[in-house]
């Protein structure tokens, strides 16, 4: 009898030891349950807002578009005419987009993705990480810090899914493009062409001056038109500053750009 | 150990250099055409200084804004939008308050006055970049701020346009009155925004066709004298006049050279027009063209060695190129209509001309291999362009059609932009035909 009730017990345990092993139920869900994948279907003014972080940050995002709004009070109309044929390009892209996109939710949908293990990090709790470098402080080698700076400069590569969209690039070159007066007597010259590299905080804000690239050449006495037309490029950042930024997760991507003011149509006639 | 670590610090170095290259480049090829705003503030001054200097300071800063606005490139700010004031503004302007009310750049100034003399110190700021971009001290006569005023706007336009500006230059034109079988004609002459003006005949007889010298402040134009046409040179400064010529036969359209030492023009001799060039100096004409058709209009490029003009002898009036010698002579007007007074650019890129086409007539221009061609405005009755010195507008004139009984009758001078939108009627005292727009005064 005694006997029987333990092979029981034994028989039993060893049956919740598989379903424990075994049952998808007692299986950590996330490994399980697909990661969300973000589908963008909104309109090119939407996409260029900064999108919600925390209700904090919306809060200041906020007070900084009122503040804008308050410098713009005055500002003269800006050209209808390309923000319209921008506009009507970026129409026609999005709906092609969003066919494409309601496919690729649809695959999304259907095919179980592996979670991938850079994501788990980005799970952690803050603090649990500071934890976790303290308790790691006294016993890491100098080879194990190298591996950690490998890891964060691969994290921070932009990948291609990191890369601006056409439309974002659009509506960063639409901002450009309304902020800056070409001056329009600048000689036609196959080379004036201004390069100007920007870097930019999260907000979309100028993080540093902007750095015309061909410097050189703008403090040169006898390139008083490439002057010119730098100095409104220049003037044209500052003026769109800050911009308003694109995606926040692939803010790697679009953190430094290469502006190039290109007049040379206009001023050919 | 040692060669592991070096290939992770190479890697990581791999890593930035392909961060770096990662830059996103965006290529802005289209801008706001908007006209830029900016700030003209009135000039700050010593009290003390002399009994009309707030006058003065008010007007300078108005003569300003007004040529930069009639560029059509540029909107003057209004000064009750202003949130600095003059007093604190000339020891150093606060460029956030500028910003605010969207102004681009700022234009800023001091006036004082010793010895009679008006000294006029300026500063042109960039306001999104925080810096000064242009300085300049001018010293004149206190009667002569209106003409610091334009110099002033013209270094302004300069710097932010990249084009010379064009605001100290002068208009010549005929100024006309009297009905219209009995006009009395006047040779008159106003600075670029209509004030100055004075006449420089008196009307006793018919002038025609006044033309600038490139380089002096000498015109030439043609006036009739005993039912003869005679060209004729006058100095403005010294009111100097002289014949350059009796010649046989009708002349038309005299035309300087862009080195001021020929003048260029055509001849009716026996019916048949043609183009010649006179040397100032020897007197020496050479004819250039030897047509049976009607050659006229002759105008240089601004290197002196083409030469523009119109002819029918193709049974139609248009528009040729030849060399200075008069050889490769090639008609270069292909659009239907008549077209006539060719005028090369200072810029030597465009010839304006005037069109006649379906009874309308319009003022264009088109590329020096005929090419291009645009036709800037339309109307019932108007022709003679002339260039501002920069190239960039044209000032004509226009008539407006009389009616049934003769009355209703008037012609006035109009300036229109190579945009074509900038169109702008030119004040003048009376009726005013056949302008001629001076370079920049030296």
């Amino acid at each position: 009898m005694r006997s029987s009730i333990l092979s029981s017990i034994v028989l039993h345990l060893a049956i919740m030891m598989i379903a424990i092993v075994s049952l998808p139920i007692f299986n950590n869900p996330d490994l399980e349950i697909p990661p969300i994948v973000q589908v963008e279907l909104i309109e090119i003014s939407e996409k260029t807002n900064v999108p919600k972080v925390s209700k904090k940050k919306d809060k200041k995002e906020e007070k900084k578009i009122e503040e804008k709004e308050v410098e713009k009070i005055n500002q003269p109309v800006m050209k209808p005419k390309v923000e319209k044929s921008n506009e009507k390009v970026k129409d026609a892209s999005d709906k092609d987009e969003i066919v494409k996109n309601k496919v690729e939710q649809k695959m999304f949908e259907n095919i179980p993705i592996k979670k991938p293990v850079i994501k788990k990090k980005d799970k952690f709790d803050p603090l649990k990480i500071a934890e976790l470098i303290d308790k790691s402080k006294d016993t890491k080698t100098v080879e194990e810090d190298i591996e950690d700076l490998e890891y964060d400069a691969l994290d921070s590569t932009p990948s291609l899914d990191n890369k601006l969209t056409l439309s974002e690039e659009d509506a960063i070159r639409a901002q450009f493009m309304q902020c800056w007066s070409i001056p329009i007597g600048i000689p036609f010259d196959d080379t004036m062409i201004v390069k100007i590299k920007i870097s930019l905080n999260i907000d979309g804000s100028l993080l540093e001056p902007p750095e015309v690239l061909q410097h050189e050449r703008m403090n040169k006495p006898s390139e008083k038109y490439f002057r010119t037309l730098a100095e409104s490029a220049l003037r044209a950042v500052r003026r769109c500053d800050p911009i308003k930024a694109p995606d926040i997760n692939r803010y790697e991507s679009w953190k430094r750009i290469q502006l190039n003011f290109d007049p040379r149509e206009i001023l050919r006639g | 150990m040692i060669k592991k670590t070096i290939q992770k610090i190479f890697f990581i170095y791999l890593v930035i250099i392909t961060n770096a290259s990662a830059l996103i480049e965006i290529d802005i090829t289209e801008g706001n055409r908007e006209p830029l705003p900016i700030a003209v503030t009135n000039f700050f001054y010593a009290e003390d200084a002399i009994k009309d200097i707030d006058q003065i300071s008010i007007d300078v800063s108005k003569v300003i804004s007004a040529d930069l606005e009639r560029s059509g490139l540029f909107k003057s700010i209004d000064q009750e939008a202003f949130i600095q004031k003059t007093a604190s503004m000339h020891i150093r302007p606060r460029h956030e308050d500028w910003r605010l009310i969207n102004a681009q750049a700022l234009v800023t100034g001091e006036l004082e006055v010793d010895n009679d003399k008006l000294r006029v110190e300026f500063r042109l700021w960039d306001t999104f970049a925080e810096k000064e971009i242009e300085a300049l001290v001018l010293i004149t006569t206190i009667d002569n701020w209106r003409r610091i005023s334009h110099m002033i706007a013209d270094k302004i336009y300069e710097r932010l346009t990249g084009e010379e500006g064009y605001f100290d230059t002068r208009i010549l034109y005929v100024s006309e009155n009297g009905p219209k079988n009995n006009r009395i004609k006047k040779l008159a002459i106003m600075d670029q925004d209509s004030f100055n003006h004075r006449y420089l005949t008196s009307g006793k007889e018919l002038v025609l066709t006044p033309r600038f010298n490139p380089v002096k402040q000498e015109i030439t134009y043609l006036s009739y004298f005993k039912n003869l046409p005679r060209v004729y040179l006058l100095d403005i400064q010294t009111g100097i006049q002289e014949v350059v010529g009796d010649f046989p036969g009708m002349t038309f359209a005299p035309r300087f050279s862009p080195d001021g030492e020929k003048i260029i023009m055509s001849l009716a001799r026996d019916g048949n027009s043609d183009i010649y060039v006179m040397d100032i100096k020897s007197r020496v004409v050479e004819r250039l063209t030897d047509s049976p058709a009607i050659d006229t209009s002759p105008s240089y490029s601004p290197d002196g060695k083409k030469i523009t003009f119109n002819s029918d002898r193709g049974g139609s009036q248009q528009i040729y190129v030849m060399d200075n010698k008069g050889r490769n002579q090639t008609r270069i007007s292909r659009g239907t209509g008549n077209y006539a007074t060719p005028v090369w650019s200072p810029r030597g890129d465009l010839i304006a001309f005037t069109k006649n086409f379906q009874g309308r007539y319009f003022i264009g221009v088109m590329r020096t291999d005929g090419t291009g061609e645009r036709l800037l405005t339309e109307n019932w009755y108007q022709e003679a362009p002339s260039w501002s010195s920069n190239g960039r507008v044209l000032i004509f004139y226009r008539e407006t059609k009389a009616d049934d009984t003769g009355k209703g009758h008037s012609s006035s001078l109009w300036s229109i932009d190579l945009t074509g939108f900038n169109e702008r009627k030119i004040e003048t005292p009376e009726d005013a035909s056949d302008p001629s727009w001076s370079r920049l005064i030296q």
